[in-house]
């Protein structure tokens, strides 16, 4: 061959030698030829005329593949323990990466359930003087939107949440997705029988209607085509059936859709921009990009600022695509573990590239009778690739088997707030075998390539004449070092990631939400609204359930709030002093949200700083009342007593009675926040959250809390029953995740560092076994020969980690989003991954070195 | 004397043979001359007919080092060897032949 690149020698290497000189060659000559005529590059026409070689020549390359192929089984078949070490460590670098895969797969790359659902976005609203960011729009701005956005072919509101079916037998839950028509055309929802929801169906009178699921009227409604037209009571509202939803359709989609009902936006903006909230989805345009859409809802944002400066000063629009929305922070986790369970199958193959490397230095000899016989350089490296094909293949299959059993373990650690139907029952398909396969293809150019190109053909005639003193050169020995700092490197990357998260998650179990978790128990309750239509009902079935469960043995406190802490909830509320009003044309500064009966801050135990909480004092006829928060009287009453002093709310002014203590409400990583508190008792609802705070376990109340309210409502609906333990673990779900996975990984990194480190120096003392026996017979002592190995490996070892935290800075930067409390560059976190990792190896180091002393000097010198 | 054996040469070594009557020509140039005929073949695959013709002794090729722009590239070169000069009138005959025939039956019909 000519003045070629590398690449291209490479692609020569791996034809048999007729089809190379006779097509490769001439072919790539050519190539080259035109390339100088054109200046075009020859990269990818190479691989093509390289392919196009592998076509032509078919019988020559599989006589030689088939050949080297049975060579390399029974290669394998002699060398058992050869053999198990790499399988082992190539199936569980490739079993685990390809079971991460498999869940990136479901949650990350698989379509949403939608036409070009890529095209669908969710609207995201930000507060620009907090920070908040939430999903839900105020009415005013949605309907403003809906008219001046230019991006988007269609913009629908929608809400979800449980409903209670009465008069179709026993009550039954529901889940409902209420949604303006504009939703469905955006999910391009067609229904299998009547109709969709119209635009009609949300105005302002319209009779409400709804769609059903398409579960919901095989289970309850037995498929039936007549249900069209029927009516059905969900709460209180009673509907006409218009149409029946597609099988399988579902939205959100990790939600189930048993009705869609209509709900009612107005044409224009009201008055009161935030009488009412609505999440928006939207189905771009074709042709519009998200950055166009985005500019548009900034300039339809700044508009609306200027227009209504006291409901919007500060608030901006912006748009995320909803699978990002559906996924949440699960996204950057599982790409993190996706990068980490990779670096492991590098360090896999890192490993077994270099049992390869020193099998290769006892295969000299046999290479060297090929080479006698013919065989050019690039026929042994053909041949070796295909050993390497062979073992990686056994190893990938071996590896899905891997996948198939960690893959349950990985789904059940992915937060229930992604509950996915894919991931119900996800196993090993198409997509992850075809990974697995693409990643055994790597895997053997990775591990198998690196001893391939060590092979030098020069040397072959003295490892033929003098089989007994073949050693590996001074440049093997140095690719062998080279691999143990490559795999240190990629070791402390990880286990400084696993560190670095263990240490985020230990501060996390110690920061004090400002109340108590343990010990409480959690349920939804839904009252059947034709009952407890009129307020008076409501306020007596609660006076009589809290004086009930009370009661119980067993039950320390309870009481309602309609935001469950811990679950990313970012409901604010305007806070403005009446003695104080902002200027005209300002808006309020927001605090945040919580309404709740009194027993509510008895049961979390949220201390009670000044005044009183909420009690039988608080009638829905008497006086408003609210709660609030220190950071609230801190900040706006510094150096006042804020009890007595009154706030203006939707219901007039209203007196505040009490301060409590901060609670971190949105999540365990939130700071403190200023939180209002408004009576559940002068507006009793039909569905809330209880809390009861229990002497022992919660659950082990349940049943008494059960039979309690049906005591007193026998068509009480109990749905979500948890502990607020739970939910609190729940909130950390994305954290333990990424901690139980990255110190996997680590561990298994640390282990298979250890084992290429240990590896590589054995193989070394083999190999210098004639030196340390001259060194010995000089005079040198025992403890000389352990310093001389053990520096050589722990030197090396220390390079590798040099390398690995110079690299790993960038790493760490992309697990901020998982840190709290701790800098990516946690000077005890590094340290100690440095000595955990330099204990290691020289740990590993040690027993080769020890043998190293134990050389009998004469005996060496006299066999050498 | 026209030969009535049917040529040993199929249609596409006929034409590249015939090419090559003319005189020596890299095969660049040769591959771009049979796509005019309509006959388009990837570098490959039309290097493996040239070696075949090769392989069969019917042309010779080399490699040569000729400047294109102020970059030195090699091309591959081929020449016709006397057996093949033989072979392509072997089988022009047989084609011209043929065509006679063919004229003769049309004008007796």
């Amino acid at each position: 061959m000519p003045r070629t690149s590398a690449f291209v020698r490479l692609l020569a290497a791996c034809l048999p030698p007729d089809a190379r000189r006779d097509l490769f060659e001439p072919a790539i000559h050519d190539l080259y030829a035109e390339s100088a005529r054109t200046g075009r590059g020859t990269g990818l026409a190479s691989v093509v005329i390289f392919l196009e070689c592998w076509r032509l020549a078919p019988s020559e390359v599989s006589a030689m593949f088939l050949h080297d192929v049975r060579h390399a089984l029974r290669l394998l078949v002699r060398e058992p323990g050869f053999t198990l070490a790499a399988i082992v460590t190539l199936a569980l670098g490739v079993g685990a990466n390809a079971a991460v895969f498999a869940v990136v797969n479901a949650v990350l790359l698989r379509p949403l359930p939608y036409p070009d659902a890529d095209r669908l976005v969710l609207l995201q609203h930000r507060d620009r003087r907090t920070g908040i960011t939430k999903g839900f729009i105020a009415i005013g701005d949605f309907v403003d939107i809906r008219a001046r956005q230019q991006s988007f072919e269609s913009l629908g509101g929608f809400g979800a949440g449980p409903g209670t079916v009465y008069g179709q037998g026993d009550p039954f839950d529901v889940s409902s997705l209420m949604a303006t028509s504009e939703l469905l055309d955006a999910l391009r929802m067609r229904p299998v029988l009547g109709r969709s929801l119209t635009a009609d169906d949300s105005r302002a009178g319209a009779a409400p209607v709804i769609v059903l699921g398409y579960d919901l009227w095989q289970q309850r409604f037995g498929g039936s085509p007549a249900v069209v037209g029927r009516a059905i009571t969900i709460g209180s509202t009673t509907s006409q059936i218009v149409g029946v939803a597609p099988a399988g359709f579902r939205f959100p989609q990790n939600a189930r859709t048993d009705v869609i009902a209509s709900i009612e936006i107005p044409v224009r903006a009201p008055a009161e921009r935030k009488s009412g909230w609505t999440f928006g989805v939207a189905r771009l345009k074709p042709g519009v990009t998200m950055e166009k859409a985005l500019a548009d809802l900034s300039a339809v944002s700044r508009q609306m600022e200027q227009e209504h400066p006291a409901a919007n000063q500060g608030s901006e629009y912006f748009a995320i695509a909803l699978r990002d929305w559906m996924v949440g922070d699960t996204k950057g986790a599982l790409l993190l573990l996706l990068s980490a369970v990779s670096l492991v199958t590098l360090i896999a193959c890192v490993n077994v590239a270099n049992l390869l490397a020193a099998r290769a230095v006892g295969r000299r000899q046999e290479m060297a009778i090929r080479v006698a016989m013919g065989a050019g350089r690039s026929r042994l490296i053909a041949q070796w690739l295909t050993e390497s094909l062979v073992l990686a293949i056994v190893a990938g299959v071996v590896g899905i088997l891997v996948a198939k059993w960690m893959i349950p373990t990985l789904v059940s650690m992915v937060p229930t707030s992604i509950n996915l139907p894919e991931l119900a029952g996800l196993g090993v398909d198409r997509r992850v075998l075809a990974f697995t396969a693409g990643l055994t293809l790597l895997t053997t150019i990775v591990f198998g390539l690196i001893p391939a190109m060590g092979i030098r053909i020069e040397n072959a005639v003295g490892a033929l004449v003098n089989p007994g003193r073949v050693t590996a050169g001074a440049a093997a020995r140095r690719a062998s070092s080279a691999l143990v700092v490559i795999e240190t490197a990629l070791a402390i990357i990880l286990l400084t990631g696993a560190g670095l998260v263990l240490h985020s998650f230990a501060r996390l179990l110690a920061v004090d939400p400002g109340f108590r978790t343990d010990r409480v128990l959690a349920l939804d309750i839904a009252l059947p609204a034709d009952r407890y239509r009129e307020q008076p009902a409501r306020e007596a079935f609660y006076a009589r359930a809290f004086d009930s469960l009370r009661r119980l043995d067993g039950i320390e406190s309870a009481g309602a709030a309609v935001v469950m802490p811990l679950t990313g909830n970012n409901w604010t509320v305007g806070f403005d002093r009446s003695d104080r009003p902002v200027p005209a044309g300002q808006r309020p500064p927001d605090v945040g949200w919580q309404a709740a009966t009194g027993g509510y801050f008895a049961a979390l135990e949220i201390p009670l700083r000044a005044g009183r909480v909420f009690d039988d004092r608080d009638r829905p006829d008497h006086q408003p009342v609210v709660v609030i928060s220190e950071t609230i009287r801190d900040r706006f009453f510094p150096g006042e007593n804020p009890i007595g002093r009154r706030v203006r709310s939707d219901n007039g002014d209203a007196e505040i009675v009490g301060v409590v203590g901060d609670i971190r409400r949105a999540s365990l990583t939130d700071q403190p926040r200023a939180d209002m508190y408004f009576p559940l008792e002068q507006s009793p609802q039909t569905a809330t959250t209880l809390f009861i705070r229990t002497r022992e376990d919660p659950m082990a109340s349940l049943e008494a809390v059960r039979a309690a309210l049906r005591g007193i409502e026998p068509r009480i609906v109990m749905r979500d029953i948890t502990t607020l333990d739970a939910v609190a673990r729940e909130s950390l779900q994305i954290t333990r995740l990424a901690l139980s996975l990255l110190g996997a990984f680590a561990i298994a990194a640390l282990g298979l560092a250890a084992i290429g480190i240990y590896g590589v120096m054995s193989h070394s003392v083999r190999q210098r076994t004639r030196e340390i026996g001259t060194r010995l017979a000089l005079g040198a002592s025992g403890s000389d020969i352990l310093w001389l190995v053990m520096r050589d490996g722990v030197l090396v070892a220390a390079l590798g980690i040099a390398i690995g935290l110079a690299c790993g800075q960038a790493a760490a930067r992309a697990l901020s989003a998982l840190l709290y409390g701790t800098s990516p560059a946690d000077p005890l976190t590094l340290g100690l991954a440095v000595t955990v990792l330099l204990g290691v190896a020289a740990l590993a180091c040690y027993l080769p070195a020890r043998r190293a002393t134990q050389v009998d000097p004469v005996k060496t010198l006299v066999t050498q | 004397m026209p030969t009535k054996r049917i040529p040993r040469l199929t249609h596409l070594q006929f034409l590249v043979l015939g090419l090559l009557r003319d005189g020596e020509q890299p095969g660049r140039v040769i591959r771009e001359a049979i796509a005019a005929h309509g006959v388009k073949r990837s570098a490959p695959a039309f290097y493996q007919l040239m070696a075949r013709l090769e392989r069969d002794r019917l042309v010779d090729g080399w490699y040569e080092q000729v400047t294109v722009g102020d970059q030195a590239v090699t091309e591959r070169r081929y020449r016709l060897r006397a057996a093949g000069a033989r072979l392509w009138a072997e089988a022009r005959d047989f084609y011209t032949a043929l065509i006679d025939r063919a004229v003769e039956r049309l004008s007796d019909a």
